[in-house]
């Protein structure tokens, strides 16, 4: 396989162990799995989660007019075949990400929620409103949730001001001490989606082996639990939770392979080299999820907070980090919007492919709703205030998009969560430090 | 034989020492009931972990604050000595040994290994699980989740490693791609390679059967789809374990359409089943050509700025299996089949057998009839259906997800009464010992010494760790310990800019890891002083380091060891690429980032956070004359918020000016001279790194205390905190008359309160 700058093929993305995947041949199974999934009666609402790091340079950030979204910004330009199921919301603040750190920015984002200031594995957030969400939207699909992320490398050493580097790489947290690791490697994303390939008969066979295994493991911790201290109990009761999890999520593959055989798949082999076919593919990989409704609910680190990640595709060649802390300087502040733009043209690219795919009596971008942005505003100050924050897609018909909506005080994120969820149909009456839903969203 | 009593008991605090003298003299002008500077009152009973704050600020002579009145070299030493000296004897009386997680999954690495030496198998560990958390600086300590992923994950594993141990026949082939860096640059000879060749790749693989397999090749393109170098008729080699298999030819296409250039190279061959070494490269081409066109530098990958002179590996594949004939015999067969059943009659017992010898490996201890019944029962429902060996492969998956293989559980022993310090028990000390040294399960011998209860004896303690140590498993003291203490591991993503360091490739990036690994790697075998990590004056280059480096005479791909006279711009540690790439920036060095090394890692004094809303280094905005770093940095060291923890570390980073952010040798930067003079906090001044390590090297307490913190933190599996200082202020005491060897540090740890005890809960 061989990866270049020029746009590539979707056939050369995937390209299986054989030879090419040709893409007719996932058309082709796709329908047959939407209509049970999503008839016209029965919009699938799925939820999504794009986060970008370290803040924006907001002034190319902020489209000029409020109200209607008639003019775009520089960095969102690349929005306008879509921008009408798009809204931008101005100043809104994550106060429980003080004090501002980059480890919090991501932490907070989803969670609205105090860090916990600790270096060891006594860390301690809050559940994040994508989980919220997967607990009763993911309760039909096989996986609850997917989370993925672009960077394959963990750092080592420090992560950020004492803070641990859970905070720093997960989005996702399933419960205040749970974070939810994020997969960056295509072909792994492509397994847990799809599993290993095989006939059907064979991945039905294998399923009842996984679970016949699972069975004996949870056997097997319940009879080390019977041995310990109340206070690791509690710990082992954590793990038996994580085993009937799993034997629910193959009971629901069990399932599927009965009711809808996929054709043999296969899967994407490496790490393309150009981060922008990799960030591609990752949201591709998110289409075909949706496609099949293996899953309901999404996040998406299309880069880590104080990443060095250079762009030379868009002619930045000094690293993001660095770049955001420019004191003013105009040239950088210059190249941080560059990289916004980037990154945004990333998420466009994606919004106009859920619009051009077909999901029951419209497209898969009428029937979801994501949300776009940082945890940090301001990031040459480390603050978390008057983020870049949009939020893309039809809610099946819940979300009415073309607008800018402009807070004159700081509004909390939070109440963007708890809109979210509602438009969703999951209600809760507070999410984190929410003050109430905001209602110009519909 | 020698035993140690413990003393047991439960943990209290200590009583405040009658202050001395000088403490009131130099301290309670600030710490005391009414000030209570930092939360501080000398004379209101301080606890046992300010105590150790005050030791600390003490022997590292950061208080007194500067300007104010401090106490000379000897009263300091006495000083800290004194307070010390009541925290070790309260310790021994009443030792804390702290508390490891009770669950403690394997991380990626152990995991690796353990099925290395379970199984006999090389896995790419990084395909099967994901990336460990890391705290503390390492990837062990946050290891007591299990999520759905991971667990998921970790059934996926079993069911890939179980398979490709027995070598079961493959329903459907499937296959390994392996992609090369595009930064590789290929036009010289590597040295795992046949001499006579240049570039290429050599990949370990585990063929899963004796069947035939399908060799894939493709070359590097650059983004016109144009296969890069291919100017001339060149040959590309597939060799398998260093044989050679089939010589390809490819030549320029006539008309210049590139995409079926390497269509044709790939070849299908039978190929016995366990690992080989799959291999493609270049025959050297010995034509005068290459001699005219080279360029002035080395990197070669880039089609605008440096494009390669001739064609480069991009990936190589391997498919199958096809038309399969068995299992073979591989490793991994020999190591799991250690029986064979003469019939249908004693299958079982010999299945028996089997799970006997690999649930004892995998679980660290003896075990017993019930522990092989869960196996039996998979092995038995798998066998009806499909035979004796693939009821042997669902026993194995069983035992490869049996939480008692996947975690390390330390469980305290029944009837000890809460925040009681209890000895762990032998198998207990064997895993703790096997992870720390190996970072893999314990091996039969020293498993063995385990059950007979031999390993509470001190003689034969001592004697495994140095036979463990020896043993080339300890390599991971290097891999995993060295290389996050030093954030080697950063050096894969470290990008330089490559308008500013056009000379950067993979190779490069290589070079200085492989540099790093075998420098610290020969101190640890030689076991020479720690303290040779700044005193030495050699260090390992090749041919592409050399030049790097401005070396001359060393000619070829082979690392070797080189010597230096000296005052010399190489030789240690701190001279090393790596080190000085990965605290740089991708355009420039970063004196903030190498001070802050050098004060968290060996000096053990880590800077504070910064506060929340740091004012921005201005960068050269409307200034008339350019600023260079160092008054930048001085600017911004005015704002005494910067101030507090900018002072001890940008002096630091100073004494590395020299050294760009490749570690390139310099001595002018935008047209001015570099001045690398640079201090420490206690006060030094010095001249470049040289300076900076006999300034290090005149308090190797202090080196040795940070190099035993972050060793003892790997080895635990934990953060250090305050209640383990007595124990490590005895292993760098010990280590001191020992005249720092790696050895004593290793062995002190195996010794002391924390490794050998525990907390019960």
């Amino acid at each position: 396989m061989m990866i270049t700058k020029k746009a590539l093929p979707r056939r050369t993305l995937l390209r299986g162990i054989g030879g090419a995947l040709a893409l007719p041949l996932l058309d082709a199974m796709v329908p047959s799995m939407t209509a049970l999934a999503a008839t016209p009666a029965n919009p699938v609402r799925r939820l999504g989660f794009v986060y970008i790091p370290m803040g924006s340079h907001i002034t190319e950030w902020t489209p000029p007019c409020e109200g209607a979204l008639t003019a775009l910004s520089p960095a969102l330009q690349s929005l306008a075949p879509v921008a009408e199921h798009v809204t931008v919301l101005t100043n809104m603040e994550l106060k429980n990400a003080y004090p501002g750190t980059h480890a919090t920015s991501n932490a907070t984002f989803l969670s609205a929620a105090t860090a916990k200031w600790t270096e060891s594995s006594d860390y301690y957030l809050g559940t994040t409103v994508d989980q919220v969400a997967a607990k009763q939207l993911g309760r039909d699909t096989r996986l609850p949730s997917l989370e993925l992320a672009m960077d394959l490398l963990t750092t080592v050493g420090q992560c950020d001001n004492g803070y641990a580097c859970v905070y720093q790489n997960n989005l996702s947290w399933s419960s205040p001490t749970t974070p939810l690791p994020a997969e960056a490697h295509p072909r792994v994303v492509f397994e847990r989606l799809f599993g290993d390939g095989g006939t059907p008969v064979e991945r039905a066979a294998e399923l009842r082996k996984s679970a016949s295994l699972l069975d004996a493991m949870g056997e097997s911790i319940a009879r080390l639990q019977r041995k310990l201290g109340p206070g690791d109990r509690t710990k082992v009761g954590d793990y038996l939770d994580t085993v009937r999890e799993v034997e629910r999520r193959i009971q629901k593959a069990e399932q599927r392979t009965a009711d809808s055989p996929l054709p043999d798949l296969e899967r994407p082999v490496g790490v393309p080299a150009a981060y922008e076919d990799h960030a591609k593919l990752m949201f591709d990989l998110q289409v075909l999820a949706m496609q099949a409704d293996v899953t309901r609910v999404m996040t998406f680190q299309l880069a880590r907070e104080t990443s060095n990640r250079s762009y030379p595709e868009i002619n930045v060649s000094e690293p993001h980090h660095p770049l955001t802390h420019n004191g003013g300087d105009p040239e950088k502040l210059a190249k941080v919007g560059k990289i916004n733009a980037f990154h945004v043209s990333l998420f466009a690219y994606f919004l106009e492919k859920m619009k051009a795919t077909p999901d029951g009596d419209g497209s898969l971008l009428d029937h979801s709703l994501y949300l776009y942005g940082s945890g940090m505003g301001n990031p040459d100050i480390h603050d978390h205030v008057n983020l870049p924050i949009l939020v893309a897609g039809g809610a099946a018909g819940r979300h009415k998009g073309g607008r800018h909506i402009r807070y004159a005080d700081p509004a909390p994120l939070a109440n963007l969560h708890l809109t979210l969820l509602d438009r969703a149909g999951v209600r809760v009456d507070r999410f984190a430090d929410s003050q109430g839903p905001i209602q110009e969203l519909l | 034989m020698t035993i140690r009593i413990w003393v047991i008991g439960i943990v209290f605090t200590i009583g405040t020492p009658a202050a001395p003298g000088p403490l009131q003299q130099y301290c309670h002008g600030c710490h005391n009931s009414k000030l209570k500077t930092a939360g501080l009152a000398l004379d209101a009973d301080p606890s046992e972990d300010q105590w150790e704050k005050v030791a600390h600020k003490l022997r590292t002579r950061s208080m007194p604050p500067a300007g104010l009145p401090r106490p000379d070299e000897h009263t300091y030493d006495n000083l800290a000595g004194s307070v010390e000296d009541r925290l070790d004897r309260a310790a021994a009386a009443h030792p804390n040994p702290g508390r490891t997680d009770t669950f403690r999954r394997l991380n990626r690495s152990e995991y690796q290994n353990a099925i290395r030496d379970l199984l006999a198998i090389d896995v790419d560990v990084a395909a099967l699980l994901p990336a460990d958390e890391s705290s503390h600086g390492f990837d062990n300590i946050t290891v007591g989740d299990l999520s759905p992923m991971l667990l998921e994950r970790y059934v996926g594993a079993a069911r890939k490693i179980s398979r490709l141990a027995l070598g079961t026949p493959v329903r459907s082939p499937g296959g390994e791609t392996m992609t090369l860096p595009p930064d590789l640059t290929q036009e010289e000879h590597f040295e795992e390679l046949p001499l006579g060749t240049r570039g290429g790749a050599i990949m370990q693989y585990t063929f899963p059967a004796d069947a035939k397999y399908d060799f894939q090749i493709r070359l590097a393109r650059d983004r016109n789809e144009q296969v890069e170098g291919l100017h001339a008729t060149h040959q590309v080699e597939l060799l398998l374990d260093g044989e050679r298999v089939h010589l390809f030819t490819v030549k320029p296409p006539p008309g210049g359409d590139h995409s079926e250039v390497d269509r044709h190279l790939t070849i299908r061959i039978p190929v016995t089943a366990g690992p080989h070494a799959v291999a493609v490269t270049f025959p050297k081409l010995g034509a005068p050509l290459l001699e005219t066109e080279r360029e002035p530098w080395y990197a070669h990958f880039n089609m605008d700025r440096h494009p390669r002179i001739t064609p480069a590996l991009y990936s190589i594949t391997v498919n199958g299996p096809y038309e399969q004939k068995g299992p073979g015999n591989t490793p991994s067969r020999r190591r799991v089949l250690v029986c064979t059943p003469s019939g249908p009659g004693d299958d079982d017992a010999c299945a028996k057998r089997i799970f006997a010898v690999l649930t004892r490996r995998a679980y660290r201890r003896p075990v017993t009839g019930a522990d092989l019944e869960l196996p039996m029962k998979f092995y038995r429902e798998a066998k009806r259906d499909d035979g004796f060996e693939a009821g042997i492969e669902m026993g194995l998956r069983s035992v490869l997800v049996n939480p008692e293989f996947l975690f390390r559980v330390e469980n305290e022993p029944a009837g000890v009464a809460p925040g009681t310090a209890y000895r762990v028990t032998g198998l207990e000390l064997a895993s703790r010992l096997s992870f720390f040294l190996w970072s893999s399960i314990p091996d039969d011998e020293l498993l063995n010494a385990a059950i007979a209860g031999k390993l509470h004896d001190l003689t034969v303690l001592d004697a495994q760790v140095r036979r463990m140590l020896a043993d080339p498993r300890s390599k991971a003291l290097v891999t995993n310990f060295a290389e996050q203490w030093l954030y080697l591991r950063n050096l894969d993503s470290a990008k330089p800019d490559m308008r500013l360091f056009t000379d950067f490739d993979d190779n490069l990036r290589r070079a200085f890891r492989t540099e790093t690994e075998m420098f610290i790697e020969s101190l640890m075998r030689a076991d020479r002083s720690i303290l040779d990590l700044f005193r030495a004056n050699y260090t390992f280059v090749n041919e592409r380091l050399a030049r790097h480096y401005g070396i001359p005479n060393v000619f070829g791909s082979r690392f070797r060891r080189v010597t230096f006279d000296g005052d010399a711009e190489r030789g240690g540690l701190l001279r090393q690429g790596s080190i000085l790439t990965v605290t740089s920036y991708a355009t420039r060095t970063s004196p903030v980032i190498r001070g802050k090394w050098v004060l968290a890692n060996i000096l053990g004094m880590p800077p504070p956070p910064p506060p929340p809303n740091v004012p921005a280094l201005k960068e050269k905005v409307g200034s008339a004359k350019p600023m260079s770093m160092r008054e930048r940095l001085a600017q911004h060291r005015a704002n005494p918020a910067c101030a507090g923890c900018h002072a001890p570390m940008d002096p630091i980073g100073f004494a590395f000016e020299n050294y760009d952010a490749v570690g390139r040798w310099r001595t002018m930067e935008d047209g001015l001279p570099i001045d690398a003079s640079g201090g420490l906090p206690d006060g030094s001044k010095f001249e470049g790194v040289a300076g900076l390590q006999k300034a290090l090297l005149k308090r190797p307490d202090l080196f040795a205390t940070t190099f035993t913190e972050k060793l003892l933190t790997y080895g635990l599996g934990r953060g250090v905190e305050s209640y383990d200082a007595p124990a490590v202020r005895a292993i760098v005491r010990e280590a001191a008359a020992n005249d720092y060897r790696f050895s004593s540090f290793v062995v002190g740890i195996v010794n002391s309160v924390p490794f050998e005890m525990r907390r019960s809960q």
